[in-house]
């Protein structure tokens, strides 16, 4: 079958029956019980029908939801702002469904944002949220100029509005630990500048208005709960701003258009901050990467970069590019032989990303979804971290189907316009890019050529002695912060508790007198893995408590686990510990390590049934969690192979216990 | 749309409120889970669906979904 007779086939699933079936469990009063289904059915529909489903969800319950999926993460979410802001709790909703998870919006007041912020025992703080929208537009500024005005009053309108927005940071940060206050931009209408009929007054009002923008972006640099959502590229991508008669009769300043727009940024970050990190961008060769089908036209005639539609690939090439240079890795999922794709890929003069750019080329007839599932595998991730890119809607409505954790990203038959379609979510947004996500790509070249090496021996233990693997230990320091949260809120399968910390709460741990954050860093003859692991401990008298073991899922099973484990037991027996305890939380992908403490010399002492979870927020528990405990009669060595270099406290003079 | 029950679907498809006839042609009290919040999107879509502006000033004074409809319609 032809390229082009599979995509003229009906695609599994189309948007009017996702539209339908939607319709159904809202009627039918199954939505909650059918909630892990609204995600999938939601990837079906367009941007217009996703947001009337949100009308359908916010009617939802959450508890209900809770009740049948308990472990669907359920982020609190307080909404607060200037106008009116009923049209973000639908949007909210949807952005979050389409993420698998339950948005649970709180929407303030009107124009209660000054009290909610600024009050630590106000409503808003009392009810913990683990994010807080504070939503600012033009009219907060707008309506409190004299009539009439000049350029100096909203120069002083807009200096008080900004020490509010400040001061509501510093509060935030006291009264809301581990929370993220987001704040946006304020759209300048042109309703207000052009009242000033001087242009140089005009000038100066454009000056002002940006400056205080730039202090609201500025704002994250100080304060690292912070986040500042720049509605600017969405009103230049052609949202309006707002419809002026919605704002004045109904108090509504930013259109719905725009809100929608706000929370789907918002939605990433929700994602972001529930571990649903996305690492590997896949994409489909004809029609996504180049024009023309390969296999029918050759590598002459496939537009790669010459001609009208050529350069309009290319754009997308290099911004395919521009992502690998931030730690996005690149695979090729075709359906080709695989040495024409190897040849255009090596040899093509115009392809502006090439062979060595992709840690996997699928070129193969298989199934597409089979080919996701294999690099996921090869890559030691999760299928759920890949974001699909493909111009077939049956190939991606089959990928959906089959996985619907992957995201599917349609690119259409106007190549001009892929980098928007790749673009339009920020599937890869990160609150912070770290050196390890720059040297992504590059740790998972050495990784290939690792597995290579692995191939040439008989026995694992001879190739572990040959790796040479290194181990380092140590406190964190405060340029590691960033990296320590990083691992804990992107790991999911060695991650024994899947607490997820934000900067903050790991400063917060590291300053602790009674606890200790522990970086794990690695490196072999391949190279330097860098900052691969966390070790999270707890003092509380003679027990030494470990809150969380994480180790990123490129470096299992080389002993490196083993030896930071062997240490920390060592050092709590020369400290005077008289035991460890270790705690394992199952999640939906931790399964690997369940049994990590009880291979390590531990014992079981009790499963306790599932509590509510005390993290930010107040997080859904997952099911029964079980904690075990080291003696510490019998400490296991570090493994031989390993060269380790522990020091577990920062003190100034020689610790070293190697 | 040309007559009520053309309203009510779109006000089930559009807004997920599901009413009757008659529940259109009462006050807005009568309408299961009525928020005056829905009457700013009710006026987004009416005003996509027959191409003509409402004086939205006059659609937050209406007393039922029947009176908005006939401001959208013009009958």
């Amino acid at each position: 079958m032809t390229q082009e007779a599979v995509r003229r086939q009906e695609p599994p699933s189309a948007p009017a029956d996702a539209w339908a079936r939607l319709v159904e469990l809202h009627e039918a009063g199954e939505l909650a019980a059918h909630y892990p289904r609204v995600r999938e059915l939601l990837a079906e529909l367009d941007d217009a029908a996703v947001l009337r489903a949100g009308n359908l969800l916010a009617r939802l319950d959450p508890q209900q939801v809770l009740a049948a999926h308990p472990g669907t993460p359920a982020p609190g979410i307080a909404v607060t702002g200037h106008g009116t802001l009923s049209a973000l709790r639908p949007a909210l909703v949807a952005q979050a469904a389409r993420h698998g998870l339950l948005a649970r919006v709180e929407l303030s007041d009107f124009d209660s944002w000054v009290f909610d912020l600024l009050t630590p025992d106000s409503d808003l703080y009392a009810a913990r949220p683990q994010f807080a929208l504070c939503v600012l537009d033009a009219e907060v500024v707008a309506g409190e100029l004299p009539v009439p005005w000049s350029v100096a009053d909203a120069e002083r309108v807009l200096a008080a509005k900004l020490a509010l927005v400040e001061r509501a940071a510093e509060v935030f940060a006291q009264a809301a630990p581990g929370g993220t206050l987001v704040l946006n931009t304020l759209p300048l209408p042109r309703e207000l500048t052009a009242q000033l009929v001087d242009l140089r007054s005009r000038a100066r009002l454009g000056v002002l208005w940006r400056e205080a923008n730039v202090r609201l972006l500025r704002l994250p640099e100080r304060w690292s709960q912070v986040v500042t959502v720049d509605l600017d590229p969405l009103l230049a991508a052609g949202l309006p701003a707002r419809d002026v008669r919605q704002s004045v009769y109904a108090k509504a300043h930013l259109s719905a258009e725009l809100l929608a727009g706000y929370a789907r940024e918002v939605g990433h970050l929700l994602r972001q901050a529930a571990g649903g990190g996305k690492k590997v961008l896949a994409l489909d060769l004809d029609g996504t990467l180049w024009g023309g089908v390969l296999g029918e036209v050759g590598p002459e005639g496939i537009e790669v970069s010459e001609g009208y539609r050529g350069e309009a690939f290319q754009r997308f090439q290099k911004v395919v590019r521009q992502l690998a240079a931030q730690g996005v890795l690149p695979a090729v999922v075709s359906k080709n032989d695989l040495e024409p794709v190897l040849k255009v890929l090596r040899e093509h003069p115009g392809l502006a990303v090439r062979d060595e750019d992709f840690l996997q080329v699928r070129a193969n007839w298989a199934p597409k979804h089979e080919n996701l599932a294999a690099i996921a595998r090869e890559l030691n991730l999760s299928v759920d971290s890949v974001v699909f890119v493909d111009d077939s809607s049956f190939e991606r409505g089959l990928v959906r189907r089959e996985l619907p954790g992957v995201a599917v990203v349609a690119v259409g038959e106007e190549p001009a316009r892929h980098v928007e379609d790749l673009l339009r979510d920020g599937w890869f947004d990160v609150r912070e890019l770290t050196a390890e996500d720059r040297a992504r790509p590059e740790r998972y070249k050495e990784e290939r050529a690792r597995q290579d090496f692995l191939d040439t021996f008989d026995s694992l233990e001879g190739y572990l002695r040959e790796l040479g693997v290194s181990v380092t230990l140590a406190p964190a320091a405060a340029e590691q912060i960033p990296r320590v949260s990083q691992i804990t809120l992107r790991t999911n399968q060695f991650n024994l508790t899947t607490q997820r910390l934000q900067p903050a709460d790991v400063e917060a741990l590291a300053q602790s007198p009674d606890a200790q954050v522990l970086t794990i860093a690695s490196a072999d003859r391949f190279g330097d893995n860098g900052l691969v692991g966390a070790v999270l401990l707890r003092r509380a008298g003679d027990t030494v408590h470990v809150d969380n073991f994480l180790l990123s899922c490129r470096v299992f099973s080389r002993g490196i686990e083993q030896a930071a484990l062997a240490t920390v037991l060592a050092d709590a027996r020369a400290t005077g510990a008289r035991r460890v305890v270790g705690r394992y939380v199952p999640s939906a992908k931790n399964g690997k390590v369940a049994d990590f403490y009880l291979r390590s010399g531990f014992v079981p002492v009790a499963g306790r049934d599932g509590e509510p979870g005390d993290g930010p927020g107040g997080e859904q528990a997952g099911p029964a969690e079980a904690v075990f405990e080291h003696d510490l009669a019998d400490v296991p060595p570090p493994p031989a192979h390993i060269r380790l270099t522990a020091r577990l406290r920062p003190a100034p003079e020689g610790n070293e216990t190697a | 749309m040309n007559s009520i029950d053309d309203f009510v679907v779109l006000l089930r498809d559009e807004l997920a409120l599901s009413v009757t006839p008659e529940q259109v042609r009462q006050g807005f009290d009568a309408v299961p889970s009525w928020d005056s919040v829905h009457l700013l999107s009710l006026c987004t879509v009416l005003e996509r669906e027959t191409g003509r502006p409402l004086a939205l000033s006059e659609v937050l004074e209406a007393p039922s979904l029947e009176a908005v409809y006939r401001l959208a319609t013009g009958s």
